[in-house]
């Protein structure tokens, strides 16, 4: 069989074409074809994500972009351009990092949320401002090192899906590389629902994380496997678990990433009591009405 | 049918608008612009609009919503006032360089700190580098005519820019003047609707967004090229405009009693129809003074400018806004000076700053600033080249 043939005919029929400028190991490109691959081709999409366009560039479809800072707002328009026109069968995604959704688009997003907008909403959150070269985001987590945080972050990540949630949206889920069929169940649950919908996906970053490309997969799976990053979703406010793996120790987590390596016991034990709170919380709510 | 009546300036844009079927309104409210979205908001709400209004959270907002729809295809409807179009300055970058054609009110207010609610220029003014056409409207019925007009230059292919339709705040925006709007299908009939030939963001005739192609020099270029063909058509279009309504704004330049003046003042805005008065009753008592009025500031008049150069050889130029540390006077001079230099016989150049902060100009300032513009022209020299009128006590308002 002829290898350039295969691949000839792959990115014939994929909406994203091949040849990104992500970095080795990025999980953008395995993330927007999941996603483009469930969505299908009736829809336009807004934005950037992960890095800039580096993946979403490469896309197939009918794109608009503006800028970094322009958060929620465009689609928005784009949404009310596709109900005067009387299209309403159109699928508007918009897409941006974690500091598009925490730090300068926060008010954006809130805002789309609450008008309710007819647009599934992405943060691709790699946990720092990466394409301008691994700067802290208000999404990186505790201890986590980046050039502006040359002794690690003092702060907590944000916990943006939830926040969103209270907006009293009809779909919010998080998601994984790591776990492709979860990811893709949400993103087709969430292309049938009508309003404002947010998936929230960790994306990794050997750069800025400071690990091996080839890891990739496995050290999300690990974030997954230690409930550093739960995966659930908040269908029309109630809570679901959709993935409980048996919990393995964050240490095996941190220790695979250079960007904790200065993480002294006390911070691990910290960051270890923070996510079983939060898994505690999670498994309490499963399967309840969290959303008033 | 086209009905006659009196009409504050927000509700002649918002009509305007209407009549435009602007089809998407992304807008935050801002004093002194309020008035216009809720009439807008009215409007839709009675049923005699149909569009979407975005109730967004913030200028910036407004402006790439605005983006959005307008690639998409709709026609898109926004305003707003001072603070706000600070706030939305980056947005604001965007529809000149995508070469959208949206059209936005600009209400002028001053800016803070020192700020009012009431009007200067500055606010409009600091965003005349982005590429977007400017045209100061003098009254109500002017907003809505100009509104009107606004769609049919920036939809134009060879144009495809974004058009700010400025008036003061308060002066124009909240004083009721007798305002003709035009019956709906004679608008119709002169704005066919809009169909950008650059964009299309449906799937099945997607076309990818090409405006920009080549370096940015290359496209910059562009859209200078495009500032300068819209000088015929926003012409032209105010002739169509003035053969099918009754009513045309002479372009870019208006002269009012202008003939056998010698020397001319220049103003932009409401202070127009206070200094139409001043130079009749000046004229009256044998004075050889005119009045210019600028209505488009972008792209800036520059032949018609050299033209009028010709005639008037004392211009004073007046300006409700402030350029710190400048080469000399105020923003509308400096244009006015740079247009006028290549002129082997140069005219004298006044420049006045009045109204400062949404101040009053009164009928006694523009007589003085008149009077100063007469003195110099017959002296054959410019005694003061920037004159603060405000720091002078003139004696009583009229």
């Amino acid at each position: 069989m002829d290898k350039n043939k295969l691949f000839d005919d792959y990115y014939k029929k994929s909406l994203l074409q091949g040849g990104t400028t992500c970095c080795p190991g990025c999980g953008g490109p395995l993330y927007w074809r999941m996603i483009l691959e469930t969505l299908g081709p009736n829809t336009i999409l807004y934005g950037g994500g992960p890095c800039a366009g580096c993946a979403s560039r490469n896309i197939k479809l009918p794109r608009f972009n503006l800028h970094f800072s322009f958060v929620a707002d465009a689609p928005s328009g784009i949404v009310a351009a596709l109900v005067a026109k009387g299209r309403e069968d159109v699928t508007v995604v918009s897409s941006t990092g974690d500091g598009g959704t925490g730090d300068i688009g926060f008010g954006k997003i809130s805002a789309a949320a609450e008008r309710n907008e007819n647009m599934i909403q992405m943060c691709v959150d790699n946990e720092a401002y990466m394409n301008t070269g691994i700067q802290k985001s208000g999404l990186t987590p505790y201890g986590a090192w980046t050039t502006t945080t040359p002794l690690g972050k003092e702060a907590n990540k944000k916990e943006i899906p939830l926040i969103v949630a209270q907006h009293k949206v009809p779909y919010v889920a998080t998601t994984s590389v790591a776990y492709p069929a979860d990811l893709r169940a949400k993103v087709a649950k969430a292309k049938d629902i009508k309003g404002f919908r947010y998936l929230h996906t960790v994306m990794p970053c050997p750069t800025g994380w400071r690990f091996d490309p080839a890891k990739s997969v496995e050290v999300t799976k690990m974030m997954v496997d230690t409930w550093a990053w739960p995966l659930y979703e908040v269908d029309h406010g109630v809570l679901k678990l959709t993935v409980k793996p048996k919990q393995r120790p964050v240490e095996d987590y941190l220790k695979a990433q250079n960007r904790f390596r200065h993480l002294k016991d006390d911070q691990i034990q910290f960051l270890q009591k923070t996510i079983d709170d939060k898994r505690d919380m999670l498994l309490e709510s499963d399967g309840k009405r969290i959303i008033i | 049918m086209s009905f006659t009546r009196m009409m504050e300036g927000n509700e002649a844009a918002a009509y305007g608008a209407m009549l435009s079927r602007a089809e998407v309104v992304p807008a935050y409210p801002i004093t002194p612009q309020t008035e216009l979205i809720s009439h807008i908001a009215t409007l839709i709400a009675e049923g005699k609009m149909k569009a979407q209004y975005i109730k967004v959270e913030g200028e910036h907002t407004a402006m790439a919503a605005s983006c959005g729809a307008s690639a998409a295809g709709a026609r898109v409807f926004t305003a707003s006032s001072s603070q706000g179009l600070a706030f939305m300055d980056e947005a604001l970058w965007m529809p000149p360089g995508l070469r959208l054609p949206i059209v936005m009110c600009f209400v002028n207010r001053s800016i803070a700190p020192l700020g009012t609610l009431r009007p200067d220029h500055n606010d409009s003014l600091q965003q005349r580098d982005k590429g977007w056409i400017q045209l100061y409207c003098e009254n109500s019925q002017e907003v809505l005519d100009t509104v009107i007009m606004a769609y049919k230059i920036a939809e134009d292919k060879r144009i495809y820019l974004p058009v700010g339709v400025c008036y003061d705040g308060y002066f124009v925006s909240a004083t009721a003047s007798r305002t003709e709007v035009p019956d709906s299908a004679e608008v119709d009939d002169f704005l066919p609707p809009y169909k950008h030939e650059m964009y299309n963001l449906m799937p099945e005739d997607y076309v990818k967004a090409t405006v920009p192609v080549g370096s940015i020099a290359e496209r910059r270029y562009g859209m200078q090229e495009a500032q300068e063909r819209a000088k015929g058509i926003i012409e032209a279009v105010d002739k169509e405009y003035e053969k099918r309504f009754g009513r045309g704004y002479d372009g870019f330049i208006e002269e009012y009693a202008c003939e056998s003046a010698d020397a001319v003042l220049m103003t932009m805005g409401s202070m127009t129809g206070t200094a139409r008065d001043v130079v009749d009753e000046m004229r009256a008592d044998g004075k050889k003074i005119g009045l210019l009025k600028l209505r488009g500031f972008r792209p800036f008049p520059t032949e018609e400018m050299r033209e009028l150069a010709k005639k008037y050889r004392a211009i004073g130029v007046v300006d409700r806004n402030t350029c710190f540390g400048s080469a000399g006077g105020g923003i509308v001079v400096q244009e006015v000076a740079r247009a006028l230099y290549s002129l082997e016989d140069r005219p004298l150049l006044l420049n006045f700053h009045v109204g400062l902060g949404g101040t009053d100009v009164t009928m006694r300032q523009i007589e003085y600033m008149a009077e100063k513009v007469l003195e110099a022209y017959e002296k054959g020299k410019v005694e003061k080249e920037v004159d603060w009128v405000e720091l002078h006590d003139l004696g009583p308002v009229m």
